[in-house]
């Protein structure tokens, strides 16, 4: 079946099974993967997929781009990046993702106190705030605030660790500005 | 001197910066406006902090995400990552709105496995093929995978089918038309539209393309060789003959959220299933043609490409016999990617594909009337809306 092979010509080829140590590089970098993407969209079948799709970039990327690297940091990178970028594209369904996450909600918990619908809805505004900003401060807040330290942080977005401080309080100034002028009374 | 807010914002968090904790902590002591600028830092900090709390990994109780372990996880990745690279053609013919382009890969099976034996009447196109029905073929995708894990060979094959292609007419990019009536005339055949859609259809015209194929047998043998067939010989007579296609421009008519027309969502995975859910695509395209040397012995070739990709020499013969070439478009659909049943639609019968994945399903319904071929694709499960469509073409 030549025309099979005609159509793998034109992508870049691939091992057919991932090796060993691949997959051992995803067992151990999944749960933080998929975890840190739940935080950030939010949505458990969403994060699965863009975490399938960051793990999916790793594995074509190309072994020239670079012999030391860092997977962990790299995973978290593109992770955020996929994330954000999915949450840019929330502005188009805005009114279906906004209608559905309430009744999902109200689904789930009837009797959820009124407290719940606007702490959910805070934290969409984050995130659109966050999809909002330069990359690099959304990725040092969301990486600050999952707990990482400094040194992590400057290893994943490949700074020096002594301009943590200076970025990430950049960051927040600019996510403070932001966030408010969408609450202006202080949310 | 003063302190900078970097400065400060590392010292508050207790994490390095260029100065040490000691240089600062005495700075501080000694100075009151970076004092007061300290406590702004700080209250910021916890602001911003409070209002991205949601960004702690949770103690103890797992997160919901992590319902998905890594060990399910990494078998679905597989499971991806095998449909995404083993079987691109299968996926295409899921993706209607590329469907013509699918539908020449299977017309370039038909080639390849109709390359004439027995003598050869160089620059005679007395055979002609047109699709008249629906074939599925299940192919075991093992002796492709063996192939895919060797670049170099798969590079060579893309050249040698590259370099033997000469296009008389490129195909060109789709556009949008505004009704059906303007879709029939740029195509030249009566575009039918189904009435179980309430909506309006976005309609778009894919024009069609006609290219020769040239065949290099000394070549190709030698990949046929390289690749561990030996066993599988090629005609000698099939030199430099060739064959010459033509494929009609094609229609399509997009039902609900679909993707834009020229969006590439082949770099995407997964969460198109649950963004394009609801579109279902409805593609119709007369048979394309196929002219080839007369006297060719279609079912030898067709066994060679079933041998091919993993079918012992007995099987690939059944195969070959039961199937006929000149006049069926061919699916081969590796046994695991997908499943198909044949279903009765537009009074004929029609083959409905699936792949039942949990996370992303997809489905194609693919039949043959009156000389044109038609599919309907989408994303999701509801393979019976294709069905309704197809049953109320009008």
């Amino acid at each position: 079946m030549t025309f099979k092979k005609s159509r793998a010509s034109s992508e870049p080829l691939r091992p057919a099974e991932s090796t060993p140590q691949f997959e051992a590089t995803f067992l151990e970098h999944w749960p933080r993967v998929v975890a840190l993407l739940q935080r950030l969209v939010g949505d458990g079948d969403e994060a699965e997929d863009l975490a399938l799709d960051t793990f999916m970039r790793l594995y074509q990327r190309k072994p020239s781009d670079g012999n030391e690297l860092n997977v962990g940091g790299w995973l978290h990178r593109v992770a955020m990046n996929l994330g954000l970028n999915a949450i840019r594209g929330w502005k188009r369904r805005q009114r279906y993702e906004l209608e559905s996450g309430k009744n999902e909600l109200f689904e789930k918990h009837p009797a959820a106190p009124p407290e719940l619908f606007a702490a959910e809805e805070q934290r969409r505004c984050v995130r659109l705030i966050l999809s909002q900003m330069e990359l690099r401060q959304a990725q040092i807040l969301i990486l600050r605030s999952s707990g990482q330290s400094y040194r992590e942080i400057a290893a994943a977005l490949g700074v020096s660790v002594t301009s943590i401080g200076t970025l990430l309080n950049r960051a927040e100034v600019e996510f403070e500005k932001r966030y408010r002028a969408a609450y202006p009374e202080g949310g | 001197m003063h302190l900078d807010d970097g400065q400060i914002r590392a010292y508050f968090d207790g994490e390095p910066g260029d100065l040490t904790l000691d240089e600062i902590r005495q700075h501080l002591a000694a100075c009151p406006e970076c004092r007061a600028r300290l406590e702004q830092v700080r209250q910021r900090a916890a602001r911003v902090s409070q209002r991205l709390s949601f960004f702690a990994p949770p103690v103890g109780e797992p997160s919901p995400a992590s319902r998905l372990a890594a060990k399910p996880a990494l078998a679905q990745f597989t499971h991806r990552l095998n449909q995404n690279k083993e079987y691109p053609m299968s996926q295409k013919i899921f993706r209607a709105r590329t469907a013509w382009a699918g539908l020449v890969v299977i017309l370039l099976l038909v080639i390849a496995l109709s390359i004439p034996s027995g003598f050869a009447w160089a620059g005679q196109f007395l055979g002609l093929f047109r699709v008249q029905q629906v074939a599925v073929i299940p192919i075991d995708p093992t002796g492709l995978m063996a192939l895919k894990g060797d670049s170099g060979l798969g590079q060579q094959i893309g050249q040698l089918i590259s370099k033997s292609i000469t296009f008389d007419q490129k195909p060109g990019k789709p556009y949008m038309v505004a009704s059906a009536a303007e879709a029939s005339k740029a195509a030249g055949f009566s575009v039918r539209l189904p009435t179980s859609e309430t909506g309006a259809p976005q309609l778009a015209v894919q024009p069609g393309a006609s290219f020769k194929f040239v065949v290099d047998r000394a070549r190709a043998q030698a990949l046929l060789d390289e690749s561990g067939h030996q066993d599988l010989v090629l005609p000698q007579s099939l030199d430099n003959e060739s064959i010459a296609v033509t494929v009609p421009t094609a229609v399509t008519a997009s039902f609900g959220a679909c993707p834009a027309l020229n969006e590439d969502t082949t770099s995407q995975f997964g969460s198109k299933g649950r963004r394009y859910a609801d579109c279902v695509i409805l593609a119709q395209i007369p048979s394309p043609t196929v002219n080839t040397p007369p006297d060719v012995d279609v079912q030898k070739l067709a066994q060679i490409g079933l041998q091919f990709t993993g079918m012992s020499a007995s099987q690939a013969q059944a195969f070959a016999q039961s199937v006929d070439w000149t006049s069926s478009l061919v699916i081969p659909l590796p046994k695991n990617a997908a499943t198909y049943d044949q279903v009765p639609v537009d009074g004929v019968t029609g083959y409905l594909i699936q792949r039942p994945v949990d996370d992303a399903p997809e489905f194609a319904l693919v039949w043959v009337k009156n000389g044109t071929i038609y599919t309907v694709g989408g994303l999701g499960a509801d393979s019976a809306r294709a069905i309704a469509i197809a049953n109320s073409l009008k």
